[in-house]
């Protein structure tokens, strides 16, 4: 419930706030219709604490028993080793972090891995700080499956009581934990770029509205709370080699109906040459200020002349200057290579939020206030248009 | 069949600004408009009924203005429509929202296929389409950018992780769908949407829907928001004014510097 | 027609945006604009009932319209005229050339026609205006003889020349104006009817995207059924009839095309650095290129709503209002514009931003649908009717409106707009005493100061509210905040112009100079400044860089 108190002056501070139009000011007081989503912007942004949001207990939960911290392990078929899948680079990413919250914690950390064969991972699960390995072998588990993959999952989950789970935000991760978290009744957190630990609960911060403003959302009364988390977002560890998880084997039945959705054909494309944007060391990225298709070719030419990929806003995409599968931001990939040069993006945070942990960013831009500059560590004002055809010129003299 | 889409409305999140000095967002003048890959979803739906003379109902939920992106629906071709609207709706996180729509299809009855964009633009969890399965006990092909019938299997094509597969599943079944590259949205004619009027349109309450309190609004959702805030400024880049020339040369300068390229 | 539901208009909206999005791109406009080009398809598309369908909105649903009323018209119009005014022009012309059919045709007629342009998408054309017959339709020169069978009427054959048509070479349908016997009245002519030939594009200033040409008629036979209303000499009034709703469509040009040069120079004025600074952060560019005409198109707007909420209500006629609302968003639209050129400095002047094309564009909304001129006539000869009527009471009744609502509501320019219609009300009892309306520069004058005068009031009503229509884009702190802006300078320019008004007809202007209460009007004036840059910062809000 949402309740204006007396105590309102009729500032108008939490009108243009609302970013649901759900508060008008009538005779000087805030009034609060129906569109409102308790989103509780207004309740920040008032003076006189005026504005309340009350919640209901939810019928309390025994959370006890809830300890240590999981990570799904995502495996992906081995470009050099058909029989023999690989671990997926995110999957460390998430150990990584999953490292931290648990030290924070005093729990153990857990990797937990379906598949239909024991490839022996616990080793680069170890060195990637899991305590544990969860295996669940199975002959059902061979490929990915929505509802075998879940149903393998909640039964771990309830065996073991986690109180947090982690899950990388592939395509994969991001069917999975919503089928999961929506079963056990408990929270998720899509597309987390900084996890911490506040008060012993997982306090999961990400971008919203199109990554126009950041938000920190907990699950205080259902565990595990569960976060997917983008590859590429969270720097991976120092691998301590010689550390290995221990194993713990978990004996699943499957029932054979459960697959519901059957795999008629498969077709990878990753291999088609080329490298992909989010594994690229140099991306060369054009945005709206690019304005042409023909215009935007430049930015490919130089991309070409430095050996990287190119990258684009997604402003840039909207307009077509560039296809889709080669946008960088929240909507888009999350990339982090050595060199991030753009020109003409002025960095809205959606975009942002895909190139941040870049090693070295590079800005051209002409507006001097552009957003970019605030995360670029070089920043160039000026003409996108004038300067990429001079840089190339420069680098083909070389 | 029956198909039933789950749209949803969403502000214009390209043309959401934030107020620099108090770092919120700026509401005035953003548009609403149909999450665009529901958009896709409802133009999916509209297709199989061309083709196969399924029936199409849309469901949203939201304030009543949320009625938009129901009537578009059915100007666009679906056969009813349905609003949830009601207090007891607000604050709803993807769970609360997953279940209070999976109430809404089963009161519709028997739906085939149940459809629903990916992710909406505000959000981007991609968390209720499979919610709403998961709360029906139906299966669900996330991410799928082409639907087929065939009889009684239908056939989907959908992303994977670097790549895509063709899959086969039977009803009842729920597709979340992305937007393809050759996809062109459809907007209704005046005369369309004047037509729209005359549809079925229903606004169903949480009680009409059998929906139970204590699963819905911010009671009924595990997630809470703790705190909304503007995205951290990182520190000033190192900045070049001056002429192209000189611009070129500087960012030579920083490229040997940092070793992308030979001194 | 009442208008419809808001939800069922602003899907139209999107629809409309969403085609022009696509479709007509600024490329696209620049190139059909220098090569002086009728954008067919486009247009084919807009009155496609299966794709657009725009021209619908002036049919009833019965005929197979979608039955818009004004205020959904405004709207359409006000999209059209920020996509280009030549497409807009175009598609007016169809509703104004639908007019006479809906205001003075017999049921038949109208099955027959209105059917007929809805369901195959015809784009109808407004012949009226001929070589000597501008505003002033009385010197009409093209014929209608009768042509007898029997001793019988079947039909009449038209003759004559007509000039400026819109959809004049393009149009499947035209409603053409002709002296007929009985007096002036309105025909159907089909494009394929023999002796009727439309003449060349026109080369123009502006909205070169909307066909204009000359029609030529040559001894055409127009059977009797096609005489609008089947009774000759109703032309006039079934064309002054609407000149209420036609003129506010024109209005809604003049603030979607003002709007569309103040919005770009907005955006384009955050990229803009000239020392050290953005250009939206310097008071001396805001204060003088933006702000004033965000302010006074903003007024326009709420004084369009206003008459457009009473015409769907039910009242007909509003012949003061609708010159009024042209008359001040075509003038204000255009001198928007023409800042928008200065607010872009030397690239303003150059083909390769919108501005200078939307300030060729919008100058014709202070031409057509009667010129500015006539309509200060117009708004002079309504409003001193008022005046004489109820004895100088018409402006100080509302004068004392304003008094009360700045009690109840000091935010709004309730004030100042006050003291404006106060001032108003003096100089034209003074006009009366001295009996200066024998100046004609008098008369025309003051239908300027009477259009301020309205606007302070109406905008300061309209801000008022606690709800603001669908079309505002600013909250109420921006809005009151223009309010103020537009009362003090209304009130400042009807104080000072008309007592110079005044004093340059007469050797002594009485009391004037007391009644326009000159004191307060220049205290009211404390805080336009602040004003101003509150305005400034909210446009810059609302409209960010690209």
């Amino acid at each position: 419930m949402i309740n204006v108190s007396p105590k309102c002056i009729g500032c108008n501070k939490c009108v243009p706030v609302c970013p649901f139009a759900a508060i008008q000011l009538i005779d000087k007081k805030a009034v609060i219709n129906e569109a409102c989503t308790l989103c509780g912007a207004c309740v920040q942004i008032c003076p006189v604490s005026a504005i309340e949001i009350t919640r209901e207990e939810a019928s309390a939960r025994d959370l006890s028993g809830y300890k240590g911290v999981w990570v799904f392990v995502e495996l992906m078929e081995s470009p050099d080793d058909a029989k023999r899948p690989r671990i997926k680079p995110v999957t460390f990413e998430l150990l990584s972090v999953g490292r931290r919250l648990a030290d924070e914690l005093g729990e153990e950390l857990s990797a937990v891995l379906l598949t239909d064969k024991n490839y022996g991972f616990e080793k680069e699960l170890g060195a990637y700080g899991a305590d544990k390995m969860y295996l669940a072998e199975n002959p059902e588990l061979y490929e990915y499956n929505t509802d075998i993959f879940a149903t393998a999952i909640i039964a771990l989950v309830n065996k073991h009581k986690p109180a947090a789970m982690l899950y990388g935000a592939t395509i994969m991760g991001r069917d999975l934990a919503p089928r999961v978290a929506s079963c056990l009744y408990t929270g998720l957190t899509a597309d987390c770029t900084a996890l911490a630990i506040k008060d012993g609960l997982l306090l999961q911060s990400r971008p919203a509205f199109g990554g126009n403003i950041m938000a920190d959302i907990l699950s205080p009364n259902s565990r595990p709370q569960m976060a997917t988390v983008r590859p590429n977002v969270m720097k991976l560890a120092e691998p301590i080699y010689g550390k290995v998880a221990m194993t713990v084997r978990e004996d699943i039945k499957i029932d054979k109906n459960l697959r519901r959705v059957k795999v008629l054909e498969r077709h990878l494309t990753r291999d088609k040459g080329g490298v992909k944007i989010e594994d690229a060391k140099i991306i060369v990225s054009g945005g709206r200020g690019m304005k042409t298709k023909e215009k935007f070719k430049v930015l490919e030419e130089l991309s070409r002349l430095l050996g990287g990929v190119v990258g684009a806003s997604r402003a840039a995409v909207d307009l077509g200057l560039k296809d889709k599968s080669h946008q960088v931001g929240q909507s888009g990939a999350t990339v982090s290579p050595k060199l991030y040069l753009s020109f003409g993006i002025s960095g809205a945070v959606q975009h942002i939020v895909g190139m941040k942990s870049s090693d070295v960013i590079v800005a051209v831009n002409k507006d001097p206030n552009a957003p970019i500059f605030g995360v670029a560590k070089y920043g160039v004002v000026g003409d996108a248009h004038e300067i990429a055809p001079k840089l190339i010129e420069a680098l083909k003299k070389k | 069949m029956h198909i039933a889409v789950c749209v949803k409305q969403v502000p214009d999140t390209t043309e959401v600004k934030i107020n620099p000095e108090t770092g919120t967002l700026i509401r005035t003048g953003v548009p609403s408009i149909i999450n665009p890959y529901d958009h896709f979803a409802l133009q999916t739906a509209i297709e199989l009924k061309r083709i196969h003379g399924c029936r199409v109902t849309v469901i949203s939920m939201g304030p009543p203005q949320a009625k938009s992106v129901v009537q578009m629906g059915l100007a666009l071709g679906a056969d009813d429509g349905v609003l949830l609207s009601d207090m007891a709706f607000a604050g709803s996180d993807t769970w609360a929202t997953s279940y209070a729509l999976a109430r809404a299809v089963k009161k519709l009855g028997k739906a085939d296929i149940v459809l629903a964009g990916m992710q909406a633009i505000d959000g981007d969890t991609a968390q209720t389409g499979p919610g709403v399965a998961q709360q029906l006990g139906i299966p669900q092909v996330t991410f799928c950018e082409k639907i087929d019938i065939d009889g009684k299997k239908i056939i989907a094509r959908k992303l994977i992780d670097g790549g895509y597969e063709v899959v086969e599943v039977k009803a009842p079944v729920l597709f979340t769908m992305i937007m393809p590259k050759d996809y062109v949205p459809r907007y209704p004619s005046f005369l369309e949407t004047h037509a729209s009027l005359k549809k079925p349109y229903y606004v169903w309450s949480a009680s009409d829907i059998g929906a139970e309190a204590q699963y819905l609004g911010l009671k009924g959702s595990p997630t809470q928001v703790a705190r909304i805030y503007p995205p951290p400024q990182r520190g000033k880049a190192l900045m070049t004014n001056g002429s192209a020339q000189e611009a070129v040369e500087k960012i030579l300068d920083i490229m040997r510097k940092e070793h992308f390229i030979a001194e | 027609m009442p208008s419809m539901d808001p939800i069922s208009r602003n899907l139209m909206l999107d629809s409309l945006k969403a085609y022009a999005k696509k479709h007509i791109t600024n490329d696209f406009i620049r190139e059909k604009d220098q090569a002086n080009e009728f954008p067919a398809e486009i247009l084919k598309d807009m009155y496609d009932h299966s794709i657009m369908g725009v021209h619908l909105l002036m049919i009833p649903e019965e005929y197979g319209g979608v039955a818009g009323g004004t205020y959904d018209i405004y709207r359409i119009c006000e999209v059209l005229a920020h996509i280009d005014l030549g497409i807009a022009t175009s598609v007016f012309a169809t509703f104004l050339g639908t007019d006479p059919l809906n205001v003075g045709g017999t049921l038949d007629q109208k099955k027959k026609w209105l059917e007929r342009i809805a369901k195959e998408n015809l784009m109808v054309a407004y012949a009226a205006t001929e070589a000597d017959a501008g505003s002033d339709l009385l010197n009409l020169r093209t014929r209608a003889e009768h042509v007898l069978k029997n001793g019988q009427l079947t039909g009449y054959r038209l003759t004559g020349n007509k000039q400026w048509i819109s959809n004049g070479g393009v149009a499947d349908l035209y409603t053409v104006l002709a002296m007929a016997p009985g007096g002036p009245c309105w025909f159907l002519v089909e494009k394929d009817m023999e002796g009727f030939s439309p003449n060349k594009h026109e080369d123009k200033h502006g909205i070169r995207l909307s066909n204009t040409a000359g029609l030529s008629l040559d001894n055409v036979y127009v059977p009797k059924e096609n005489l609008i209303g089947e009774a000759e000499g109703q032309g006039l009034l079934q064309a002054q009839a609407v000149f209420g709703y036609t003129r506010l469509m024109v209005a809604a040009f003049g603030l979607g095309a003002g709007w569309e040069a103040v919005e770009q120079a907005i955006r384009y004025s955050q990229q803009r650095i000239q020392a050290g600074s953005p250009l939206c952060d310097k008071q001396g560019y805001t204060h003088k290129l933006i702000v004033p005409h965000a302010v006074r198109l903003e007024a326009s707007r709420a004084y369009i709503e206003e008459i457009a909420c009473r015409l769907d209500g039910g009242e007909h006629g509003l012949q003061t209002e609708g010159a009024i609302a042209k008359y001040s968003a075509s003038e204000y639209g255009n001198r928007a514009a023409e800042d928008a050129i200065q607010a872009f400095g030397g690239y303003g002047y150059t083909h390769d931003f919108p501005v200078e094309k939307i300030k060729r564009d919008v100058k014709i909304t202070c031409i057509y649908e009667g010129t500015s001129e006539v309509l200060e006539m117009t708004i002079y000869r309504g409003r001193w009717q008022e005046h004489l009527k109820t004895r100088g009471r018409y402006y100080a009744d509302i004068a004392d409106e304003m008094d009360a609502l700045h009690a109840k509501n000091p935010d709004v320019g309730a004030q100042a707009a006050g003291l404006a219609l106060r001032a108003l009300a003096a100089v034209l009892e003074e006009c009366r005493l001295a009996k200066l309306t024998r100046h004609q520069t008098v008369t025309f004058k003051l239908g300027r100061l009477i259009s301020m005068a309205e606007l302070a009031y109406v905008f300061a009503r309209s801000a008022a509210k606690e709800k603001y229509s669908e079309s505002v884009r600013f909250d109420s702190q921006a809005w009151q905040a223009m309010a103020r802006v537009y009362a003090r300078e209304a009130a400042l320019l009807i104080a000072s112009e008309g007592l110079a008004m005044v004093l340059g007809c007469v050797d002594s202007a009485g009391n004037l100079s007391a009644a326009v209460n000159m004191d307060a009007v220049q205290a009211a004036q404390k805080g336009m400044t602040a004003d101003m840059d509150l305005v400034a910062v909210k446009l810059k809000q609302t409209f960010k860089a690209r």
